[in-house]
């Protein structure tokens, strides 16, 4: 223990003996680290964003729909429960939110033009706690009921029609027999949303008028349901699937959107892959210091030696002068990468960009998000590597003949 | 009964006729509809496609039973021979023999353009929403050519399935259309079908000669040529099947 303090002080004052380079190394591993952390950050909230979006316009945590819906997306392959059966085995669960809505591919036409769309028929009540539109309206309402007889469409979508607020469009589908099915709609409100795909594909209507328009009485397509947090939803699917039977399925977003989740495990690993690429960069200059400093130290380690210190002292002295200058830069860098997104978790705005971020269905403002995990990570792996990188210097500083060294020149 | 003609003049005196207008406005629509379909009938007409920088002309022959079947079937040029299309309620069918194929048009291309004219599917399979989904105004009463001519305008319900603002159509009260006006719901005149020339043929008077315009486009047009029409005659019901679309045995 004794020894220990001892070197600890000498490895401390060696540190300051050539004050110029150590403040290069901490420079040089606080801006790694630093890039570590935002970089990592910046990541994060990107891909955080886009499973929150991508939830967001699913919707839902967990969706239930007829075997063979998601192939074929048709009002054909209704679920086999209607609404009162849905909301009898449903409430009764104790679940965060859920919403039963029909969604059906349909033609939307104005004067002038027409589109291909989803509808959805839903029921604005519950749908407020699951989807983001009844929050995104930027002109008129909300539908206020199931049977609201207005329709809600994207901006994108408004422009695209040449139509506006307060006119009236027409939306045509097929019902179970394949016979045309349509109907005026007024619309009622304008939607903006983060990506502008959904502004220009979904339409919002009440349930019951297009339970009407579609000849399906109280029958829907799907049911979507939320849980407490996106990352745990197994109990939610299960709680679901014990309640309905085996005749529909239950998935939770991680199987709806494989890409969503995929990313999600994606970006774990390129985390640590940053991490260690940096730390490879940072690596040879901090051997490279080390090495210098032990050079420079010859004679003096030989007489030390000489006087009778171990040569697990003098590695210790070596690896503990590392690890302290590890510990500033870090201690910097962690301070910098917080200091440095503080003023940005407001967003960053890269709309410069945003039709590559659209492919990739990430919105065009970047929120960066910091969270403990990436920064234990950024320090735990520059300690751990810097430790062992610093191994080898050390252990040669350890393995000199006194005589040799305190006569070399 | 006497009482009550009183009490109809009266309201009618006081509030300007509008319920009785109405009435009677959708009456002049229905039978005008009516007057042109026949209870069956057999035609044969020209279609002339109009772009400016070129021209194309279609024959064709249509038979039509009630409000809801109708057949149409190409017969010149040569190389649209036996393209047919098919509408039975509201649904439409379209033959094409070259794949020898029958397709059933989906309801996404209801809206799209009919054998490359400027009348859409919907306008083609579904003319006689004009009396069921809109309401009628008579407008005015006109003179022309020795007949009066009703102005309707015809506003669609909440719920119908039209994009329309609204539809005007000028009626002689022989039932023939003169010319039926479409207008976006900023009240602006999008397309027109005018009657360019009405005359006589299979006893009773009818347009020869319609032309679809769109006013935003104004060299494009579509003009339909009435060559010869006979109206109650005897179809037999096989006429408007899938099978006899594909295989004519007319």
């Amino acid at each position: 223990m004794r020894l220990l303090r001892i070197v600890a002080t000498l490895a401390w004052r060696n540190l300051w003996r050539n004050r110029r380079r150590t403040l290069i190394m901490v420079a040089a591993v606080s801006v790694g680290v630093w890039a570590m952390i935002f970089m990592n950050a910046l990541m994060r909230g990107m891909v955080d964003d886009m499973v929150r979006s991508g939830i967001e316009s699913l919707p839902g945590h967990v969706q239930v729909h007829r075997l063979g819906f998601r192939d074929d997306p048709s009002i054909n392959n209704l679920l086999p429960l209607n609404d009162a059966e849905l909301a009898a085995k449903l409430d009764a669960a104790g679940l965060v939110a859920w919403s039963s809505r029909i969604n059906v591919p349909a033609v939307i036409t104005s004067e002038r033009e027409s589109r291909g769309v989803t509808l959805y028929g839903i029921d604005p009540e519950r749908e407020r706690k699951i989807t983001f539109v009844p929050n995104s309206i930027v002109a008129g309402r909300f539908l206020e009921g199931v049977s609201d007889k207005g329709i809600v469409i994207g901006r994108r979508l408004l422009d695209a029609l040449e139509t506006d607020l307060g006119k009236r469009v027409v939306v045509m589908s097929q019902d179970p027999d394949n016979e045309i099915a349509d109907r005026g709609f007024r619309i009622v409100g304008v939607f903006e949303a983060k990506l502008e795909s959904y502004e220009e594909t979904m339409v919002f209507a009440g349930k019951s008028t297009v339970q009407r328009m579609l000849h399906v009485a109280d029958r829907v397509t799907e049911v979507a349901i939320m849980s407490d947090d996106y990352r745990f939803v197994e109990q939610t699917v299960q709680t679901v699937r014990d309640k309905l039977g085996a005749d529909v399925e239950v998935l939770p977003w991680t199987e709806l959107n494989t890409y969503l989740a995929s990313m999600l495990t994606v970006m774990d690993g390129f985390a640590l892959v940053w991490t260690i690429v940096i730390f490879l960069a940072l690596s040879f200059g901090l051997v490279n210091t080390l090495v210098m400093a032990v050079f420079e130290r010859v004679r003096e380690i030989g007489l030390m030696l000489a006087l009778g210190m171990r040569p697990f002292g003098i590695l210790a002295q070596v690896v503990i002068e590392s690890l302290l200058l590890l510990l500033m830069g870090l201690a910097l860098g962690t301070l910098l990468a917080w200091l440095s997104i503080l003023p940005l978790q407001s967003g960053i705005d890269v709309s410069a960009v945003a039709d590559g971020m659209e492919m990739f269905g990430s919105s065009s403002v970047l929120y960066p998000k910091l969270t403990m995990a990436d920064v234990v990570l950024a320090n735990v792996v520059v300690l751990g590597l810097g430790f062992i990188a610093s191994l080898s210097p050390a252990w040669r500083a350890s393995r000199y003949q006194p005589i040799e060294a305190i006569t070399k020149v | 009964m006497v009482l009550r003609m009183f009490w109809v003049i009266l309201l009618a005196a006081i509030s300007g006729v509008p319920g009785l207008a109405e009435d009677n406005a959708t009456e002049i629509v229905r039978a005008a509809i009516d007057h042109w379909r026949g209870d069956t009938s057999y035609s044969e007409f020209t279609m002339i496609i109009h772009r400016p920088d070129w021209e194309r002309s279609v024959s064709m022959l249509a038979w039509t039973q009630g409000d809801d079947r109708s057949l149409v079937r190409v017969t010149s040029p040569a190389r649209d021979r036996g393209t047919g299309t098919l509408m039975r309620d509201n649904n439409m069918w379209s033959y094409a023999p070259k794949i020898n194929r029958v397709i059933k048009i989906p309801s996404s291309m209801m809206g799209q353009s009919w054998m490359g004219s400027d009348f859409s599917n919907k306008d083609v399979s579904r003319a006689d929403d004009i009396v069921d989904l809109y309401e009628h105004t008579l407008l005015g009463t006109s003179e022309d050519d020795g007949h009066v001519v009703n102005e309707i305008e015809a506003v669609p319900l909440e719920d119908a399935a039209v994009v329309w603002g609204k539809e005007v159509l000028l009626i002689r009260d022989d039932h023939v259309v003169l010319e039926h006006r479409f207008y976006d719901q900023d009240g602006e005149l999008i397309k027109l079908l005018r009657s360019l020339e009405v005359g006589e043929m299979g006893g009773r008077s009818v347009a020869l000669r319609q032309r679809m315009i769109n006013t935003e486009n104004p060299g494009e047009w579509t003009e339909i040529q009435l060559d010869a029409i006979e109206y109650d005659v005897a179809l037999s019901d096989r006429l408007f099947s899938l099978s006899n679309l594909r295989n004519p045995r007319n």
